[in-house]
C-alpha cells in the first residue's frame, strides 16, 4: 500500500477526486462554512477529516454543526442533524447566522459565471422570455453576499465561463447598482455591510482567484491541462499571467477517506 | 379561541378555493403535504397562487396539473432525483403561458415568511443586494398588471430600497410581508388539541404556520395531548393556531419525514422523468392521482415492499436499508 501522504498520479484519481481534495483545501481550520450540496458537501466532509477538524458547517435547511455519519443527500436531508449542535430552520441559518456575521467560508457552485464571479443559477437567454430556466437562486446569492470568502465549484467550459452572464443570480465583485443597473464594486453596494467575496473558482481544470480589482485570474492548472488551454474554455479573456504552478493532485490519504469515509456508497462519487 | 378540527384528506382540500394563495411546510423534498396535493389536484384547484420558500416535487405536480397561476419563490427543483423544476421551467420559457413566476432569493422569501409571521409589513435585509432579482424590469408581478393593489394578497412593490435611518449603514432591501390564505402543513406529530411537533430541522415551517390565516396540518401521528405538554420545547404550535387537522401516515410520501421514512428517490426519479414532456406528466397522473381514489389506495399501489425500504432507522431517524448511491 502506497504511503498516505505520497500524491496519486495521473490516471490513479478521477477529476472529481481533485475538484473535492482542492475545495476542501479551501477550509482553513476553525472556519464556520455553510455549504450547499453536492461537491461542496465531500469538500467540508473531507476537510474536517483531515485539514481541518476544528470546522463547522451549517447547511441552510438548519442544522448547525452536524456530525453526519452517513452522507447527505441534499441540504434538507435528515441525516445533516445528525449529533448537530442546532437543528433550527432558514431564519437561523440566513438571518441567525450569515446575515449576523458568523460565516467565514461559503461553499457553493453555479451554471454561469463571469470574469467577476457573478453567477447565474436562473436563467439561459432574456429572463422575459428565457431559453432555458435553471433551478432558481436558491441559498446561492445570499451565501456570496455575506460570506468573508466563498469558494465556488464549477464545470469549465466556454459557454459557462462568460464575458457577460445573462441574469447575475448572486453577486461577485462587480455587481449593478439600481435602479440604474451601471455596474460598481460590490463594497459601494454593500456599504457596511460588506464582508469579501468569491475567493476562489475551482474547476476540473484549474483554480480560479481574484485580484484586487475583483477580476479572475488562473493560478494553478490541474495535471494534463496547460494555461492557454484553460484560457480556452474561458469566453471571457482570462488572465494566465499570474499562473503558480500544476494543481497538487491528492494523496493517497485524501483519496482513501473521500472513498471509504467520505461517500463510500458512491452518491456524489462514482 | 377557535378550536382544531377533525377532517378528512377530502374535506381538507375542499376548503381550498381556486385563486387562493398557498405555502406549504417543509424544505425540496422533505415534508411536504404530498396527500393533500395530490388532492388538490384531483378535486381539480385552478388558478392556484404559491407563496414558498423553495419549491419542490409537490410544486411540479401542481404546475404540471395547471393547478398554478402565480409562483413566488427561489428555486425548484427534486434535489439528486431530478435537477431541475421542469414544469415551472417549461411555464417560464413558454411566451404564451399564463402563469407568472416571480423570482426571490432564499433569504428574501424567508423575509417576507417572517414578516407575515410576525404580523410585521416588511422586513429588511442586506441580502443578494446588487443582483438581477432586484432588476426592476424583472418584477413579473407588476409586469402582469398584478400589483394595482386589486388583490390583497399582492404586495404593490416587489422590494423597496431604503437607507437605514438608524445606524447608516446604508441602503438595505425592505422585503413586503406576505400572508398566505393557507399554509399547507405536514407535521410528524400533532395532538388531540392541534399541538404541533416536527422531527428534526424546522426550515420555515413556524413561520408559514404562523403568517397564514388559516392552517391545515396533515399529521404523521395524532398523539395525546399530555404527551406533547410533557415538553413543550419540543413543540412548534399551539392548538389554537392550527385550523384542521387530518391524520395521514405516509402523507409526505414520496418526500421524506425525519423518524419516519426517507425520501423515495427511486419514485421521484421516475416523476422527475415523467415531468419532462406534458403528456408523460399527463399518464404519470393518470396512474398515481386519479387512477387511486384515495390516499389508502395510493398507499397501496407504492407496495409494502417499498415502504419498508424507506421506513426510517428509528434511532439514526433515516433508513439504512435503501440502496443511495453506484455502490
Amino acid at each position: 500500500m502506497s504511503n498516505h501522504s505520497e500524491y496519486a498520479k495521473p490516471g490513479e484519481y478521477k477529476p472529481i477526486d481533485l475538484l473535492a481534495v482542492a475545495a476542501a483545501r479551501e477550509v482553513n481550520d476553525g472556519d464556520i462554512v455553510f455549504a450547499g450540496t453536492g461537491l461542496p458537501m465531500l469538500a467540508i466532509m473531507l476537510a474536517q477529516q483531515e485539514s481541518a477538524p476544528n470546522s463547522v458547517c451549517i447547511y441552510e435547511a438548519g442544522s448547525i454543526d452536524g456530525k453526519p455519519v452517513d452522507l447527505p443527500t441534499s441540504v434538507g436531508d435528515a441525516r445533516c442533524a445528525h449529533n448537530a449542535a442546532l437543528a433550527a430552520g432558514l431564519t437561523e441559518t440566513f438571518y441567525g447566522q450569515l446575515h449576523r456575521g458568523y460565516v467565514d467560508l461559503g461553499f457553493l457552485g453555479g451554471a454561469e459565471i463571469d470574469m467577476y464571479g457573478n453567477i447565474n443559477t436562473t436563467i439561459v437567454g432574456d429572463y422575459s422570455n428565457p431559453d432555458k430556466r435553471f433551478t432558481g437562486s436558491g441559498g446561492n446569492p445570499d451565501i456570496l453576499s455575506m460570506s468573508r470568502r466563498t469558494v465556488l465549484i464549477m464545470v469549465q467550459e466556454k459557454r459557462r465561463f462568460k464575458k457577460n452572464v445573462d441574469y447575475i443570480t448572486s453577486p461577485g465583485w462587480r455587481i449593478k447598482k439600481w435602479p440604474t443597473g451601471e455596474f460598481v464594486p460590490k463594497q459601494e453596494v454593500y456599504g457596511k455591510y460588506f464582508r469579501g467575496g468569491p475567493s476562489a473558482v475551482i474547476t476540473n481544470m484549474g483554480v480560479f482567484r481574484f485580484d484586487d480589482e475583483g477580476v479572475m485570474y488562473l493560478d494553478t492548472y490541474h495535471p494534463g491541462f496547460t494555461p492557454e488551454q484553460v484560457k480556452d474554455n474561458c469566453e471571457f479573456d482570462l488572465n494566465i499571467s499570474r499562473v503558480s504552478g500544476e494543481t497538487v493532485p491528492p494523496t493517497y490519504g485524501e483519496l482513501d477517506l473521500l472513498y471509504k469515509v467520505v461517500d463510500p456508497e458512491g452518491i456524489f462519487l462514482p | 379561541m377557535a378550536k382544531t378540527q377533525r377532517v378528512t384528506l377530502k374535506e381538507a382540500a375542499s376548503l381550498i378555493k381556486d385563486g387562493d394563495l398557498l405555502t406549504f411546510s417543509g424544505f425540496t423534498i422533505w415534508r411536504r403535504p404530498m396527500a393533500l396535493v395530490y388532492e388538490l389536484v384531483r378535486q381539480g384547484k385552478k388558478d392556484l397562487h404559491l407563496f414558498e420558500v423553495n419549491g419542490g416535487t409537490h410544486t411540479e405536480v401542481l404546475a404540471g396539473a395547471k393547478c398554478v397561476k402565480i409562483w413566488e419563490s427561489c428555486w425548484v427543483g427534486h434535489e439528486l432525483y431530478g435537477k431541475l423544476g421542469e414544469m415551472i421551467a417549461r411555464e417560464h420559457c413558454d411566451p404564451d403561458s399564463e402563469v407568472v413566476i416571480e423570482d426571490y432569493s432564499h433569504a428574501q422569501v424567508v423575509a417576507r415568511l417572517l414578516a407575515g409571521a410576525y404580523g410585521l409589513p416588511f422586513m429588511p435585509t442586506a441580502l443578494s443586494m446588487g443582483t438581477d432579482i432586484l432588476n426592476p424590469e424583472y418584477d413579473m408581478l407588476k409586469k402582469a398588471g398584478l400589483r394595482d393593489g386589486s388583490n390583497p394578497k399582492i404586495p404593490k412593490n416587489k422590494y423597496v430600497m431604503h437607507h437605514d435611518p438608524f445606524y447608516d449603514m446604508g441602503e438595505v432591501v425592505l422585503i413586503p410581508a406576505v400572508n398566505p390564505n393557507w399554509a399547507l402543513i405536514y407535521a410528524s406529530m400533532a395532538s388531540e388539541s392541534g399541538i404541533i411537533r416536527m422531527n428534526s430541522q424546522t426550515y420555515t415551517d413556524p413561520e408559514a404556520i404562523r403568517a397564514a390565516d388559516k392552517v391545515i396540518v396533515l399529521a404523521e401521528e395524532i398523539v395525546p395531548d399530555s404527551y406533547m405538554r410533557r415538553e413543550p420545547t419540543r413543540n412548534m404550535a399551539a392548538g389554537y393556531m392550527v385550523d384542521y387537522v387530518v391524520e395521514c401516515p405516509w402523507g409526505a410520501h414520496p418526500t421524506g419525514s425525519q423518524g419516519f421514512y426517507d425520501v423515495d428517490a427511486d419514485f421521484i426519479r421516475e416523476f422527475y422523468a415523467a415531468s419532462k414532456t406534458d403528456a408523460g406528466y399527463e399518464k404519470w397522473a393518470q396512474e398515481w392521482i386519479f387512477g387511486v381514489a384515495d390516499h389508502a389506495e395510493y398507499m397501496e399501489k407504492v407496495g409494502l415492499h417499498n415502504l419498508e425500504k424507506l421506513r426510517a432507522n428509528t434511532v439514526l431517524g433515516y433508513s439504512t436499508r435503501m440502496k443511495r448511491g453506484s455502490r
